[in-house]
This record gives structure tokens, C-alpha cells and sequence, in this order.
């Protein structure tokens, strides 16, 4: 698996995917404290426009909430970048036939989806805790991040809704035949979660709770409620990873 | 011992019935040529022993293990050339051949001299690009490096030539042919001159059955000469010949066959005593390709 795994990094670099979303990521970081930091000097440059329409602009205070606002609006966006520059991951190998030598090398399927989860797991947490550093420094830098609870709790939370949506995507890269049914049927997961969310009797046993992180800096939330959440989204990602193993043993290459 | 057995194979994909009962084994250290027209179920019958494909019925092993699909433990002894090898564009010939060594477990000393041995062989020694500016030809070259890499037992080539020039085909082949004292090869091909140049022996797929087999000089003798042929220097003469034995066929003008050989002697006497004036008569020897054209029925 070593190897497959060395392969995965090379391509990773040389295909510029690493440096394409890295910078996307960085991007996001820098934005969500920047957003914040220029809100205040934004509205009292719209003050004169937005008096003529008769709205009268307030002094504007910012603070680490608003930053970490903005992380959590931010996040499904960088999720979404991730889940389309890695769509080909997978269904670029069938169509190219890059597999076939391998496999007939005697390298067992299970390690070549073991070797592609690591690196997409290990790849967005890295992105992910890149961007939330990068917030999480400019927000102590600029303002004080102890005004806001279970700041990394909230953040792992979201990390999780990641793993759960990639576990998904491995599942359906697995199964489909080109990438355009890989993210359909990883957009459906997502949104039927969404969805299913809105029912307030689901709403604490689905991942998309996960999602709601602000909720948790505001202390609205307690941290116990997002656990049944983690707790399906950690054995949906499991079984996930079990059936993707399952079908690509059985797929045709 | 037989390197590759597949016993009463078949194959269906939906109603089509590609492989009916495909049966033959391949001894160790023989090139053994798999030829079939396009679309007789040569790439099938080949991605089956590679476990690529479930096989529809019958059985198949490799080195007396039998295949399974999916994960195929018999791969371990096996290398393999598609008939359009495709290798991780990023990488350069020397980094896939290591990452070919990683995954078959060997160790990095080993890995760097068998590289160097097969870039060299296969004339792609120093070549310091990327595989993404290869050509077709360069891409076989490689894929024949890393299909011969882990030393297999049993060397699988998918049409290796036909994307070749002259002089690579050449190369190819004699890299095959060398090849047999350390392994052995099968390879399907419809290009019947390179079967005729390597092969120890060779099976006729044909409506998903092995039509022949046997060593090349088996299948030759299955008809010794394709018939004589007798060229007159006029016209009138060859219509005079016709005329007094009709089973002669007319090829051409002055042009006529003959196919049984035992006749043969009438048709000079008639020849001396009518003093026709003859250009040549010559016995056409069978080649694989007129036994190819039998088979298919053509």
C-alpha cells in the first residue's frame, strides 16, 4: 500500500490538484477574519448610497464571531472545491485503464482504495486545519477567540461532516463509471441529509447536525448535542469505507 | 508442465455468446501465439486468465492455481501488456518501473538494476521525459519493461505490434523471443508473419472455439501445399488446358490451379503432347494466412 500511496502523493503534486487547493484553502483562511476586519470600513463606505435609500448606517463593531461566522459559511464551499478537483480521483484510472497494470501485478484491490482514501483523508485534514489555523491566528491576532465556546470541537464537527461526505464520495468512486455520477451521488448524500435534517426528530442522528458549529461557538448548542451525530457519521463513514472495499473487488476494470 | 491450462471457457456478455469452449494449455517456456480475428474474444479470453473478467463457465489456472476473479492471487506470476498500455502520465519511465518493484514487494538494489536491465532492453534507457509525451510506440516499449519487470512466469501480450513500425515490431518480437528461455509468452495477434517468426505453437480462435492447435509445424502439415500452379505464355493455351480438365481452377488469363496434386502428372503429359508453351509451374506452399482464411471461411 506504501507504494500505491507514494504514487497517489506524486500525482497529487505533479497533476498541481495539492497546489490548486491549497492556495483555495489558504484563500478561505486569509478571507474569513479579512471579511470580518472590512465590514465596518465596507458599510461606512456604503453609509452615503445606503442614506439615500433611507437606512441609516450604526457604528459597526467586529469581533471573532464574525470571522468564525464567516468560517462556517465558508467551509461547505472549500468541501465543495475538494470534492470536484478530487472527482476524477478514482474514474480518471478507469477510463485511462492506469489500474490494469497494477492489479494484474498482483497488488490487492483493497490496498488501491486503502492507498486513495488515506491520501484524500489525509488531504482534507490537512486543507481543513490549514484553513482553520490560518482563521483561528488572524482571529487571536486581531480580536480574542475566548469569546467564542468549543471553538475547536466546532470546528472538528464540521471536519467530520468532511470525512462522512468523502467517505460518500470513495463509496460512489467505487461504483459509478465516470466522475459526473460520482458527484451526483455524493451531492445526493449530502442533501438527503440535509433534507432528512429538517425533520426535528432525525434532525440529532444525521451528520448534517454537524454543520451547525456557529451554533456551538454561540452556545446555543452544548457539545453532548452534536455526540449522536459524530457517533452516525463516524459508522456511516465505516460502513461506507466497507462497501466501497466490497464493490471494487467486484468491479470491472 | 503447463504454464496455463483453460478448460471448456466460456464467455456471454448479455446474449452474446463471445467464448463457447475455449480449451488449451500453453507449456512452460513456449511463445505461444492466441490468433483471432477482430472481435473473436482474444482481449476476452485474456482479461479471464488475468482475472479481469468472470469467467462465464469452465475453469482456468495459472502455474496449476486456479484464476478467481476480482482478486486474483495468480497474478503474482503473471505479466501483462494491453493492447493499449496506459501508465501514470506524471511519472517518468524509470519512476513507474520503481513504483512497478515497490508494489511487487522487491527490494530497492534490485529494483534499480532490473529498471536499468529492461530501460535498456527495450531502448528507453536515459529517457528522462515524462510518460505524458510519449508515443504509442514508446508507451509499448514501457509496457513491455514493466510487464517483463517482476520476472513473471507467464508473460501475457495483447497485440504488442500492431502499433509498431517496422523496426520497432522487430525489436519486439525478438525482445519476446529472448524472453521465452526465462518465461513463458502468449500473445494474441492478427498479424500472422510475427506468429510464423516466434511462435512454438498456436491456436485459431474462431465463433468462440479453438478451431486449430498444435506446434506451427503441426498446423502446417494440416494441408501441405495449397496447390500448384501452372502459367502459360499465351492465352490460348491455358483456355486448351481448361477445356481438357475442368477441375483446374482459372486464377487469372493465363493463370490456372490445380489443388490435387495427384493430377498433376496427367497435365504434363497433356502438356508435352500438345507442346504448350509454359511460363512456370510452381506448388504454392500453405501459409498461416491461407489457413486463417479456411478457418474464418473466406
Amino acid at each position: 500500500m506504501t507504494a500505491f500511496l507514494k504514487k497517489e502523493w506524486m500525482e497529487w503534486i505533479r497533476s498541481g490538484r495539492l497546489t490548486v487547493l491549497t492556495l483555495v484553502f489558504v484563500l478561505f483562511g486569509i478571507m474569513n477574519p479579512a471579511i470580518a476586519k472590512l465590514t465596518p470600513w465596507l458599510m461606512e463606505t456604503l453609509s452615503d448610497s445606503l442614506a439615500d435609500t433611507g437606512l441609516v448606517v450604526s457604528e459597526v463593531t467586529v469581533n471573532a464571531m464574525n470571522s468564525w461566522a464567516q468560517f462556517y459559511k465558508n467551509m461547505p464551499m472549500g468541501l465543495l472545491i475538494f470534492i470536484l478537483v478530487c472527482g476524477g480521483c478514482f474514474t480518471a484510472e478507469y477510463d485511462r485503464g492506469t489500474l490494469i497494470p497494477v492489479v494484474t501485478k498482483g497488488l490487492s484491490r483493497r490496498k488501491i482504495v486503502g492507498a486513495k482514501a488515506v491520501a484524500l483523508f489525509g488531504a482534507w485534514t490537512t486543507l481543513y486545519f490549514l484553513f482553520y489555523g490560518i482563521t483561528y491566528g488572524y482571529n487571536a491576532y486581531f480580536w480574542d477567540n475566548s469569546i467564542a465556546e468549543h471553538v475547536f470541537l466546532g470546528a472538528a464537527c464540521t471536519w467530520m461532516f468532511g470525512v462522512w461526505v468523502i467517505s460518500f464520495f470513495i463509496l460512489f468512486s467505487a461504483v459509478a463509471k465516470n466522475s459526473a455520477q460520482v458527484l451526483f451521488g455524493t451531492g445526493s448524500a449530502a442533501v438527503g441529509a440535509y433534507v432528512l435534517g429538517m425533520f426535528p426528530r432525525l434532525a440529532s442522528f444525521l451528520p448534517a447536525r454537524l454543520m451547525e458549529g456557529m451554533a456551538l461557538l454561540q452556545g446555543i448548542n452544548e457539545a453532548a448535542d452534536y455526540s449522536v451525530s459524530m457517533a452516525a457519521a463516524g459508522v456511516m463513514s465505516i460502513v461506507c469505507l466497507a462497501l466501497a472495499v466490497w464493490c471494487f473487488d467486484r468491479r470491472r476494470l | 508442465m503447463e504454464m496455463l491450462t483453460l478448460s471448456h471457457v466460456k464467455k456471454s456478455f448479455g446474449e452474446k455468446e463471445v467464448l463457447k469452449d475455449v480449451t488449451f494449455s500453453v507449456p512452460e517456456h513456449t511463445v505461444f501465439g492466441f490468433v483471432g480475428q477482430n472481435g473473436a474474444g482474444k482481449t476476452t479470453t485474456m482479461k479471464m486468465i488475468l482475472g479481469l473478467l468472470p469467467c462465464g463457465g469452465g475453469k482456468i489456472t495459472v502455474n496449476g492455481s486456479p484464476v478467481c476473479y476480482g482478486n486474483t492471487p495468480t497474478n503474482q506470476y503473471v505479466g501483462y501488456l494491453p493492447d493499449v498500455p496506459e501508465f501514470y502520465s506524471c511519472m517518468t519511465p524509470m519512476e513507474y518501473l520503481r513504483f512497478c518493484g515497490e508494489i511487487t514487494g522487491m527490494r530497492a538494489g534490485e529494483i534499480k538494476s532490473r529498471s536499468e536491465e529492461l530501460l535498456r532492453l527495450t531502448g528507453l534507457h536515459g529517457e528522462k521525459r515524462r510518460i505524458k509525451g510519449f508515443s504509442r510506440g514508446m508507451k509499448q516499449r514501457l509496457g513491455i519493461a514493466q510487464a517483463l519487470f517482476g520476472h513473471p512466469s507467464l508473460l501475457i501480450c495483447d497485440e504488442p505490434t500492431s502499433a509498431l513500425d517496422p523496426v520497432g515490431r522487430k525489436e519486439l518480437l525478438d525482445i519476446l523471443e529472448s524472453a521465452k528461455e526465462q518465461t513463458t509468452v502468449l500473445f494474441s495477434t492478427h498479424i500472422l508473419s510475427d506468429v510464423e517468426k516466434i511462435c512454438d505453437e498456436i491456436a485459431f480462435l474462431h465463433e468462440g472455439r479453438i478451431a486449430i492447435r498444435g506446434s506451427l509445424e503441426e498446423v502446417h502439415k494440416r494441408r501441405k501445399a495449397s496447390g500448384t500452379e501452372l502459367e502459360t505464355e499465351r492465352g490460348e493455351d491455358a483456355g486448351r488446358l481448361f477445356k481438357a480438365f475442368p477441375f483446374l481452377k482459372r486464377t487469372g488469363r493465363n493463370i490456372l490451379l490445380l489443388e490435387d496434386p495427384e493430377r498433376l502428372p496427367g497435365i504434363l503429359h497433356f502438356i508435352a503432347d500438345k507442346n504448350l508453351r509454359i511460363l512456370r509451374i510452381e506448388r504454392q506452399e500453405t501459409t498461416l494466412e491461407d489457413l486463417f482464411m479456411e478457418v474464418v471461411g473466406k
